[in-house]
């Protein structure tokens, strides 16, 4: 073996670590997996990602070791097609859904993946969150068309699953460079609150409370409401809110809440649900830019990979994820990013400061992708 | 006008006189909310937040730091990036601190991210 590639420790930013690897072609080691952990090594749940990064690539190989506290990864080519996966219940269909976002824009064909599992828990970013932030911002890098697209097909609560979403999106030969320096004013506040296995009435229940403290800011609001029943309802019985703020230029701005996993803690009434999703959709309003703080790493990976030239995006105060991926793009791509903090003017009322990433992109273009 | 109100507060308790014990319990949010604003005034260099410090001169104190006498290595440990290490691997963005919306003067400090807000001149709201 010639030579180990990039070497970390470790378990967090696991994802990171690999999607960039793969984008990059560079190899990476990753140690001392839980290490001192009294169940060390490798989870289940990250088990079960590398294996769907096995599908979606050709020729890639991966070493682990009998603990599973080391892990060896050298990347293949990023094949995509047809794809499906049963995702590990331990962490919701999210989780994985972040990577293949990354990862998707660049494979040889087309991706159509069929994800089943968890679709929406109070960790992760749910996939109505994805489906209705990360996907235009998406488009916003030359991702448009038809193709791009996410469906909810079953939904599927923690801890029980049973959910299922189809992943869909064009291949790209570049990524287009994007100046996202104003966000603009929000015109509207859309919403989808959802319930399985309970009461329908929970949803009008969480809608209501909600409204009522964002309408002080704007009456346009319209919050779906999402009842799914029978065998599209998944195992476990619960409810949600997701928020998504419209700005003039098309940006979103989100914040979720799920309820407690059955079995996991208090349960909580969809009344304080709805309050503190509404709340926390400002907190977010607060921290502002032009992407939300779920999606940092998705934009900033993204003007990374842009062509020659440069590329601008006003975020809110940077994430500790998006610090951390910010030092891996450094080392798997040698980009450092220009970070100029903005304050808000005295007179203005536009919330906290924010942050202006600017980089010239490496000109990465998918060299996957068929030529036809 | 949060200077004006703790002041007043001081007033009260000269005032009064009350030895009662829960007295240092009071504007604590506005103490909170000061410590606040004065970390977000304080503001970082991000770059060296992010990148660490220019490389150069990280290299010479790194010689500094770690040898003593040209024998012996100073181990350190990192604690907080010991910490890090193993944590959970998520995305989700959670400052711990939230603000508190139910506050009228936190509510107009967002007023104008909306478009029934004040718009800038040259900008029309057609």
């Amino acid at each position: 073996m010639a030579s180990q590639g990039l070497v970390y420790d470790g378990c967090n930013f696991f994802r990171q670590r690999l999607v960039l690897s793969t984008l990059s072609g560079k190899r990476v080691k990753i140690k001392n997996i839980r290490s001192k952990d009294d169940n060390p090594g490798l989870r289940d749940f990250e088990a079960s990602f590398i294996r769907l990064l096995d599908k979606v690539t050709n020729g890639s190989r991966i070493e682990i070791n009998q603990t599973g506290t080391v892990l060896f990864y050298q990347p293949g080519l990023l094949y995509g097609g047809l794809v499906e996966h049963d995702c590990n219940e331990q962490r919701s269909i999210g989780y994985y859904l972040e990577a293949l976002l990354m990862l998707a824009p660049f494979m040889k064909s087309s991706l159509k993946a069929t994800l089943r599992g968890v679709t929406n828990d109070p960790i992760d970013p749910t996939v109505d969150l994805l489906k209705s932030t990360a996907l235009p911002l998406m488009k916003k890098f030359g991702m448009d068309g038809e193709g791009c697209d996410l469906k909810v097909v079953k939904r599927g609560m923690a801890p029980g699953g049973g959910g299922e979403v189809v992943f869909t999106c064009p291949v790209r030969r570049t990524i287009k460079p994007v100046q996202l320096t104003d966000p603009g004013k929000i015109k509207r506040i859309r919403g989808v609150a959802y319930s399985v296995r309970v009461s329908p009435q929970m949803a009008n229940r969480i809608v209501e409370s909600a409204r009522g403290i964002l309408n002080k800011f704007i009456p346009d609001i319209y919050i779906y409401t999402d009842h799914m029943k029978g065998a599209n309802s998944g195992k476990s019985p619960g409810f949600g809110l997701t928020l998504v703020a419209e700005t003039l230029n098309g940006c979103f701005l989100s914040a979720e809440m799920s309820s407690t996993p059955i079995g996991q803690g208090d349960p909580v009434l969809p009344e304080d649900l709805g309050r503190k999703c509404a709340k926390q959709l400002l907190d977010e309003i607060h921290r502002g830019g032009s992407v939300d703080s779920s999606n940092q790493s998705l934009a900033l990976l993204f003007m990374t990979l842009g062509q020659q030239d440069v590329s601008k995006v006003l975020l809110g105060p940077l994430s500790p994820y998006t610090i951390e991926f910010l030092r891996h793009i450094r080392d798997f791509f040698q980009i450092m990013f220009k970070i100029e903090v903005q304050k808000p003017s005295e007179d203005e009322r536009k919330g906290g400061d924010k942050v202006l990433m600017t980089c010239v992109g490496v000109g990465y273009s998918n060299i996957n992708k068929t030529l036809k | 006008v949060v200077k004006q109100q703790s002041e007043t507060y001081v007033e009260e308790e000269e005032e009064q006189d009350d030895p009662g014990a829960l007295r240092w319990k009071e504007g604590l949010q506005q103490k909170a909310a000061q410590a606040f604003l004065r970390q977000q005034e304080a503001a970082p260099n991000l770059r060296k937040l992010v990148y660490g410090s220019v490389v150069k001169s990280e290299d010479s104190e790194d010689e500094d730091k770690e040898e003593l006498g040209g024998l012996f290595r100073v181990s350190r440990p990192q604690k907080s990036k010991k910490f890090q290490e193993n944590s959970l691997d998520c995305s989700r963005f959670n400052p711990g601190t939230s603000h508190n919306w139910d506050l009228e003067e936190m509510l107009n400090s967002i007023r104008d991210c909306f478009v029934t807000g004040k718009w800038e001149e040259g900008q029309d709201a057609a």
